[in-house]
């Protein structure tokens, strides 16, 4: 466990410069930007030339560049993630609040594309060549080159318009005053078509590294020598090679969050479920500079620790790989 | 040939021949401005000869639309492949090759470009500097250099203890020029293998840049006209599906054609 | 089905025949209405202040509309085209300098407490004039509010203010707050500002961002046995594509402000069960303007100006890009608008060698790749339709040897790059009319405008005829001049062309056959609902 520990101080240390970068870059990029709140929100309104004098003094816009970064920072220091203009409420609740919306659209589509991913990747591995081994590959390649808001429209228009199986969009039944299960279930209908979306297009990633990994090992010595053996093949697919082409895709799972968090943007906007995505995409066009810094930085802390999850939990599986690392 | 080996190294290698040659030559298929409007708005396929794929919204002929879509979106794969492998791979063999602290702060901001999610870059890139062909292939790349980066640095790290390293610099080469023609062409092969990756999720970026309005209205691209056709999905089905089979056809020759090389360069490798 | 007549004025005379039967089925026939039930909206935004007494915009009205009620509604029927809801009844004294407003007795605030002319005063001095987007200039004369007894507001101006502007700015401007709430602390940074607080005919019960708005029946409302429903809920879809599907999954029964694109409207009208209502938007109609920036050597030449308006065809644009659901623009004044429109103006028919013979005359001689010079155009981000008129711009300036640049731009960069920094050459705008000329339409093209003010001639177009005349309409006291000066402004306008008129637009609203009473005025999707009910 002490080495765990040493694991995760070494990673929290490491990632105090990422995360000062990820701010300083984010905040000029938006200072870059033609074009500020009040630009933004007097599309909305019109009016005179006093009144976005009047906003810009109101919203702290009228102070220099590097006033407002020393300001931004100082309260950041603080833990505190400043007002979004747009919202005009604590950036920190604002996130908090769609936060959760984002991990268990992410959570589920990687449980989906992992999970579904791994065992067809099994299925196809088992017999590498055959017509099945290469329609899957092939099949599971086109899935991934279909845009995946295009993906969303037309789950939407089969399952939920024309089938009426399924909630159209949102996270859940508005207004209705559910309360545990129910809730849980009614969250969990409204999830399917999203985490559909999301997780099938991501499953190509892990069926073929999976089917790869498993060509390489039915290569090697050992399951030559089971086969030899005479063990039966099902066994040998499962127990030999399936288990050890298995370890990459956990370290894929960490690499793969970031880009996952990326995807959600284009599903939360088509599925209209107020996330992390969708609010990014707001800040963006309501250029609420402080909000989008807070929401970078805390998916920049989210995929940090998801990285640092599955590196100890492999370091916990595989003692090799803890140890070099400790070590190195 | 190695290359052409396995059915879909083939398969891919010839929707990728045969898409290039509709790229290069779709100026000669179509010299007029595909933009123009060439008939009545939403004309279906197939109905009239002229027009064989039909029109869009606007008119517009889809089969020029389709054509010259072809040109840009390789175009955008392509640039942001080629922006994203030169960028990583000057960072990573800098890294490697000098480290120590140079080798500190560049991959330390490596981590940071990798952390933040590549999609949400990019749309905060683009939505700031405007959208514009060369900004949405720098947004793509922005967040894909990433990983030749890391490649690159790992092969220098190798490299740079052989000895034919250590030979240029008993002979006095620069280091920098020991780095960029000794090792960095060593370190390269790995770094390549990962271009036909970067192609496929350059034009799926590009594509859902142009959903969330971000592409560029100049220029014809398959994404921006999957984008303009969901408004009529259900009227119009064929605006959307068309340069959609476009897409996921291309997204799958790139693919596959990648893998072709990997299996073929390892199979040299294992003969070697 | 049929492409809808748009012959609104027809509408305002009280007769609908013109609609096609599918589309308005509920009009003129008496059902016994039913009482309760919940309707669910789309809303494909959320405003980041509520309140529309300070931010008088349609995105805002849109919600707010139903629990703050103005002085006076938009009607199709009334005198001047008024309904009253607070205001009883209104006068403008004959100098000009002071109108008086009779209040509704027995109004409560939703907080229990009673309205008063204090009330009126307060919002009037404290929020319209200071603060509110079209207050700031409408009341910039306005020097006191006179409160002789609870239900008398006397509105005194220290320079006389034509009374017909004052009226016809009434539904817009006139939203009132109470006193009690805001007349402690920051009124910009009020929580009333989303936690509404009103006396209109519903109350504000819920907000959870990104996913819904809802709004319950106000059991204390003034008017007999309104409102109808039990609940309002607007559900949050960004989605363009998303108000159509929610619609046919029953998901909602009402989209309004055309949050079904335009192209799907032919399609999901003939989906049992869903009606599709041009009716309800004639007060607010939009124009889709071209801006021109007179600062570049090109274009300040009328005679290129002619050029772009003779090869723009306007036939076409109403037909592809708002498939029939817009008329084609004369002049800056929309052809709906019953007070002041003229068709009497210089117009510019279609004619590319027209348009090609006026740019040789001027002087741009197309090169060797038949080009005569290039632009930039900077169409609008705000609607699907200001965009498609750009790439639809950009090839019609192709044929008469314009080359067109598009800059697509996000809202704030657009706002930014036209109106502050002037850095375009066409821009392509979404215009409201709001009723009168002077409330948004003459500072389009009057000049000594700061730079930054958004909507407003920020082309550098200055004409001092044009000028004196906006000015002199300003001040005018008497109706009828009043009107033939804007006839006036109109011809002029459409003579030196400071901006190319293209198309008159409204809304649509797309609603489950179910829901009644809906597009009963002329600016019913951000009027109060308080009729409006749901057959089960």
């Amino acid at each position: 466990m002490n080495r765990a520990l040493r694991l995760i101080r070494r990673r929290l240390i490491a990632s105090i410069p990422v995360l000062a970068i990820v701010v300083l870059g984010t905040f000029f990029l938006l200072e870059a930007a033609p074009g500020d709140a009040v630009d933004a929100y007097a599309a909305s309104l019109g009016g005179d030339a006093g009144l976005s004098a009047d906003l810009r003094a109101q919203w702290g816009l009228d102070q220099s560049v590097w006033g407002r970064l020393a300001a931004y920072l100082y309260a950041l220091a603080h833990l505190d993630f400043g007002r979004s203009v747009i919202f005009s409420r604590p950036n920190l609740d604002v996130i908090l609040e769609r936060l959760p919306n984002t991990l268990l659209l992410m959570g589920s589509a990687t449980a989906l594309s992992f999970g579904l991913g791994s065992l067809l990747g099994i299925w196809a591995g088992a017999k590498p060549g055959s017509l099945r081994d290469r329609l899957l590959s092939v099949g599971s390649l086109a899935i991934y080159a279909v845009p995946g808001f295009w993906l969303g429209l037309v789950l939407i228009v089969i399952f939920a318009v024309q089938l009426r199986w399924l909630p159209l969009s949102g996270i859940e039944t508005i207004a209705s005053s559910k309360e545990g299960f129910a809730r849980a279930g009614d969250i969990a209908l409204h999830l399917i078509l999203p985490v559909g979306a999301l997780g099938l297009i991501y499953l190509a990633l892990y069926l073929r590294m999976m089917r790869a990994g498993m060509t390489e090992v039915w290569r090697t010595d050992y399951v030559l020598a089971a086969r030899a053996r005479g063990l039966p093949r099902r066994r040998i697919v499962l127990r030999h090679v399936a288990r050890n082409a298995l370890t990459p895709l956990v370290t894929m799972l960490g690499v793969q969050s970031a880009a996952m968090l990326g995807g959600s943007v284009v599903i939360e906007s088509v599925f209209s479920i107020p996330g992390l995505g969708r609010l990014a995409q707001e800040s963006v066009a309501g250029r609420d500079t402080s909000l989008l810094l807070g929401i970078i930085l805390i998916s920049a802390v989210v995929v940090i620790l998801i990285n640092l999850i599955v590196d100890l939990a492999y370091a916990l599986l595989d003692p090799r790989v803890g140890a070099s690392e400790v070590q190195s | 040939m190695t290359l052409l080996r396995t059915p879909t190294a083939l398969l891919g290698f010839t929707i990728l021949v045969v898409l290039a040659l509709i790229a290069l030559l779709a100026p000669l298929l179509f010299p007029a401005d595909p933009l123009a409007i060439a008939g009545p708005a939403l004309l279906r396929p197939f109905q009239d000869a002229s027009l064989p794929l039909g029109t869009d919204r606007l008119g517009r002929d889809v089969l020029a639309e389709l054509v010259h879509g072809a040109r840009t979106s390789l175009l955008v794969g392509l640039a942001a492949a080629a922006t994203s492998i030169i960028v990583g791979s000057v960072v990573g063999t800098l890294a490697g090759f000098i480290g120590g602290i140079v080798d500190e702060v560049l991959m330390r901001i490596t981590d940071a470009f990798q952390t933040v999610p590549g999609f949400l870059l990019a749309l905060a890139f683009v939505s700031v500097v405007g959208p514009s062909l060369p900004v949405v292939v720098l947004a793509i790349a922005l967040s894909a250099w990433t990983g030749p980066a890391r490649v690159a640095r790992a092969e220098v790290l190798s490299i740079r203890e052989r000895d034919y390293v250590a030979g240029a610099r008993a002979i006095g080469m620069h280091p920098l020029k020991i780095a960029f023609r000794e090792v960095l062409p060593n370190a390269l092969p790995p770094v390549l293998a990962l271009s036909s990756v970067i192609v496929a999720a350059a034009v799926l970026t590009e594509a859902a840049l142009s959903f969330l309005g971000l592409g560029d209205p100049n220029r014809i691209t398959w994404g921006g006209m999957i984008a303009e056709g969901r408004a009529v999905l259900r009227s119009a089905p064929y605006l959307s599906i068309i340069p959609g089979i476009a897409l996921v056809v291309t997204v799958l020759g790139v693919y596959l054609a990648g893998e072709g090389v990997v299996e073929a360069s390892a199979a040299r490798k294992v003969r070697a | 089905m049929p492409p809808l007549s748009l012959n609104r004025r027809s509408f305002i005379a009280g007769s609908s025949v013109l609609l096609a039967s599918t589309a308005l089925p509920t009009i003129g026939f008496a059902q016994a209405v039913q009482k309760g039930g919940r309707l669910i909206v789309a809303a494909d935004s959320e405003p980041r202040n509520l309140n529309p007494a300070i931010v008088a915009s349609n995105g805002v009205f849109f919600i707010a509309s139903k629990v703050i009620e103005p002085l006076a509604e938009a009607s199709y029927e009334g005198e001047d085209g008024l309904a009253p809801r607070l205001a009883t009844s209104w006068e403008g004294s004959d100098d000009g300098l002071s109108v008086t407003f009779k209040l509704r007795e027995n109004v409560k605030w939703h907080d229990g407490s009673a309205f008063s002319s204090n009330d009126v005063a307060f919002s009037a001095l404290n929020v319209w004039k200071p603060l509110q987007n079209l207050g700031r200039t409408i009341f910039k004369d306005l020097e006191a509010v006179e409160t002789p007894d609870a239900t008398t507001a006397i509105f005194r101006f220290s320079r006389p203010t034509p009374f017909q502007l004052i009226r016809n700015a009434l539904p817009v401007v006139s939203s009132v707050l109470p006193k009690h709430i805001y007349e402690t602390g920051d009124i910009a940074n009020n929580p009333a500002n989303i936690q509404l607080v009103g006396t209109g005919p519903f109350k504000f019960a819920e907000y959870k961002p990104g996913e819904y708005y809802r709004l319950t029946r106000n059991e204390d409302y003034w008017g007999d046995d309104t409102p109808y429903l039990d609940e309002i809920i607007y559900r949050v879809l960004p989605d363009r594509g998303a108000a159509a599907s929610a619609l046919e999954a029953e998901e909602i029964q009402l989209a309004a402000f055309s949050m079904v694109p335009l192209a799907d409207l032919d399609r999901i009208s003939k989906v049992e069960g869903i009606e599709v209502i041009s009716k309800g938007y004639e007060a607010l109609t939009y124009q889709l303007v071209v801006e021109i920036n007179h600062r570049r050597k090109e274009l300040a030449d009328l005679k290129v100006r002619q050029a772009i308006a003779h090869a723009i065809d306007r036939d076409f644009v109403v037909k592809t890009i708002f498939l029939g659901y817009a008329e084609t623009a004369t002049g800056p004044v929309p052809k709906n608008d019953p007070q002041f429109y003229t068709g009497d103006v210089a117009t510019y028919p279609f004619d590319v060698a027209k348009a090609n013979a006026l740019l040789d005359e001027a002087g741009y001689p197309r090169n060797a790749d038949g080009i005569r010079f290039s632009l930039k155009l900077l169409p609008a981000p705000y609607f699907n339709e200001t965009r498609q008129f750009g790439d639809y711009l950009r090839q019609a300036l192709a044929t008469v040897g314009i080359e067109a640049e598009l800059v697509n731009n996000d809202a704030a960069a657009h706002q930014k790059a036209v109106y502050t920094d002037h850095a375009f050459d066409l821009a392509i705008a979404p215009t409201v009319f709001r009723g009168d000329p002077a409330i948004s339409t003459t500072i389009l093209v009057q000049s000594g405008i700061p730079d930054g003010v958004p909507f407003s001639n920020q082309g550098g177009y200055k004409n001092t005829e044009l000028d004196a005349l906006i000015d002199k309409a300003a001040s005018e006291l008497d109706e009828t001049k009043r009107t033939e000066l804007y006839k006036e402004f109109q011809k002029l306008v459409a003579t030196d062309l400071p901006l190319i008129n293209v198309a008159d637009w409204g809304f649509i609203t797309v609603a489950r056959t179910s829901v009644k009473n809906v597009a009963n005025n002329p600016r019913w999707a951000v009027s109060n609902w308080a009729d409006t009910w749901i057959e089960t």
